[in-house]
């Protein structure tokens, strides 16, 4: 799957989740700045890309996690 | 030796010029300094436990070290557990063994084993439910390469014992903490003044608003039996409030104090009240504590149980409210205070509105009638719960809710039309309205683009409000936390 289509699929995952557009899917971006992405909404989020993506996360992969970039990876990695 | 006392300001005076005037040459001397003063303010308060404190550090910065340097993943979850145990081993000794000890023995009460057991005497060393939290948060932190552990003795030391925050928090973040240590501080004197500003209101929030509530509350909770439902009320209105401006007033002097030292700590409390709901009280009350159990308790709990989803969910949230309620200490009044927190997220997690945070009214003068309806559910809701953190066992608080269900409800509160009530009742108007005016700011009390008449005419009114209504306390209520 190239990149285009992981990051497709994680901004309709994360307009389903939070209701909401505004933000922008860079390699820099991290829950931080995207409005509702906090602990509670993170985890469903990881769900959905879980059972979008046909993957299992660890939850140390999970915690290591820096921006938007270092997701995608870990995302190509499992694929 | 409390931010409210004589003793305090005799403290922290000399401290301050000597930290600015000659210890200003490097980040080192600052540090040492910073160490001795937060060592001898340890001690002043209660020097028992200022060995357990050393030890404390000594330990958890070489297993910080330790869990970084090895190389096997089984080598680092073995110091990461042994760090687990050691400090989770020191507050279930130190808080809980009491509590563990007397149910034990009520158990084998019901089984009909009958055993006479003596009381253990074990004093709760102070501030022990944040240091150790704090150390927890550091090693799982390093455990999870989400931080590198600190190689510098001096300044592990100081983010653990750093006095302003070492007795009630906020429970630090190394990441936050430890980088501003690293480099020399510079004196700001709008830094400075912003940090006096908020020990200001801190000490109006602790002096005046608590203290008076407490004179109000406290006659009713300790004669509930002879009071009427409606009496009890009042009292757990006004207990709600002296709760808030106890703690809030406390972090807000933590806060304060830190800034004349330069250093920011972690924002605690960001006027929970103007909430609509349970989940955005939560982000705005005891941040340092929700968060903390958000990322250590909540996060793993609720990525185990993911699969179950909204069931999941809920678990998760209330097995750490019943966490966040029992950390508050060692009686079932805390388990059902957190349990009923977690209670209160049902509605929120089953209408997907768990994630809605937001200033309340961003930008306008007033909330709406909606808005104003919310906020007041939300604060009954609170208040109720509120009974059960003031109450000394499950029962009185059960009597107490009792008697607010009962036909007394409608007695006209007649104990409590006194002249303290009234004054309490104007100066709480006057706080919430600050607050208010103030809840898009970085902290309650942050006034640095007002007029300079508007600033010293509200200094000289807090002031004479202090000298007028101020009470002395000698102590805080989450210092037996």
């Amino acid at each position: 799957m190239n990149i285009t289509t992981i990051k497709e699929k994680i901004s309709e995952i994360l307009t389903a989740i939070l209701e909401h557009t505004n933000f922008e899917l860079h390699d820099e971006l991290t829950a931080k700045d995207v409005d509702g992405w906090d602990s509670l909404s993170h985890m469903m989020i990881i769900t959905k890309i879980e059972e979008e993506f046909g993957i299992r996360f660890k939850l140390r992969d999970l915690n290591k996690l820096k921006n938007m970039g270092s997701l995608i990876t870990l995302i190509q990695s499992k694929l | 030796m409390i931010f409210n006392s004589f003793d305090f300001a005799l403290f922290i005076i000399p401290v301050f010029l000597l930290y600015w005037l000659i210890l200003s040459k490097s980040a080192v001397y600052q540090n040492v300094f910073l160490l001795i003063t937060s060592l001898v303010f340890y001690a002043w308060v209660d020097w028992r436990f200022l060995s357990l404190l050393l030890g404390s550090i000594v330990i958890n910065f070489f297993l910080g070290k330790a869990i970084h340097t090895a190389e096997r993943e089984t080598r680092q979850l073995l110091f990461l557990r042994l760090g687990l145990v050691f400090n989770v081993g020191l507050l279930l000794y130190f808080k809980y063994f009491n509590f563990f000890y007397d149910n034990f023995f009520e158990l084998l009460h019901v089984f009909g084993v009958q055993k006479s057991h003596g009381i253990l005497h074990i004093i709760l060393p102070l501030g022990i439910s944040f240091f150790t939290f704090q150390n927890l948060g550091y090693l799982i932190d390093v455990y999870n390469e989400e931080i590198e552990p600190s190689n510098d003795f001096l300044q592990f030391s100081v983010f653990v014992a750093f006095f302003p925050k070492i007795l009630s928090g906020p429970i630090e973040r190394a990441a936050n903490f430890i980088p501003q240590i690293q480099k020399k501080r510079i004196f700001s004197y709008q830094v400075a003044v912003d940090g006096l500003r908020q020990f200001l209101w801190g000490l109006f929030a602790k002096v005046v608003i608590a203290e008076n509530c407490a004179v109000i509350a406290n006659p009713i909770f300790e004669n509930y039996e002879n009071e009427s439902g409606s009496t009890i009320l009042v009292g757990a209105f006004f207990y709600t409030i002296q709760l808030y401006a106890d703690f809030s007033g406390y972090s807000n002097m933590a806060l304060g104090v830190s800034k004349l030292f330069g250093i920011e700590l972690m924002r605690n409390f960001a006027t929970p009240f103007f909430s609509t709901n349970i989940s955005d009280f939560w982000r705005k009350w005891h941040i340092s504590l929700t968060t903390w159990m958000m990322d250590y308790v909540f996060t793993p709990l609720s990525f185990t149980l993911r699969r179950y989803q909204k069931m999941g969910l809920l678990v998760s949230i209330i097995a750490t409210f019943v966490l966040v309620g029992f950390w508050h200490g060692a009686n079932w009044t805390f388990v059902v205070y957190g349990l009923l927190h977690g209670f209160y997220f049902v509605p929120l997690v089953y209408s997907g509105n768990i994630n809605s945070s937001q200033i309340m009214a961003k930008g306008k003068w007033f909330p709406s009638v909606k808005e104003i309806i919310k906020m007041v559910l939300l604060f009954v809701l609170v208040m109720l719960t509120a009974i059960f953190f003031r109450a000394d066992s499950v029962t009185t608080a059960l009597n107490c809710l009792q008697k607010i269900c009962s036909v007394t409800l409608i007695d006209f509160p007649h104990t409590v039309l006194t002249t303290i009530t009234a004054t309490t009742s104007i100066l709480i108007l006057f706080f919430i309205g600050i607050e208010w005016i103030n809840r898009e700011k970085k902290h309650d009390f942050e006034i640095s683009n007002y007029h300079m008449l508007l600033r010293w005419g509200l200094y000289i009114s807090l002031f004479l409000v202090l000298l007028f209504f101020g009470k002395s306390s000698e102590t805080f209520i989450y210092f037996q936390f």
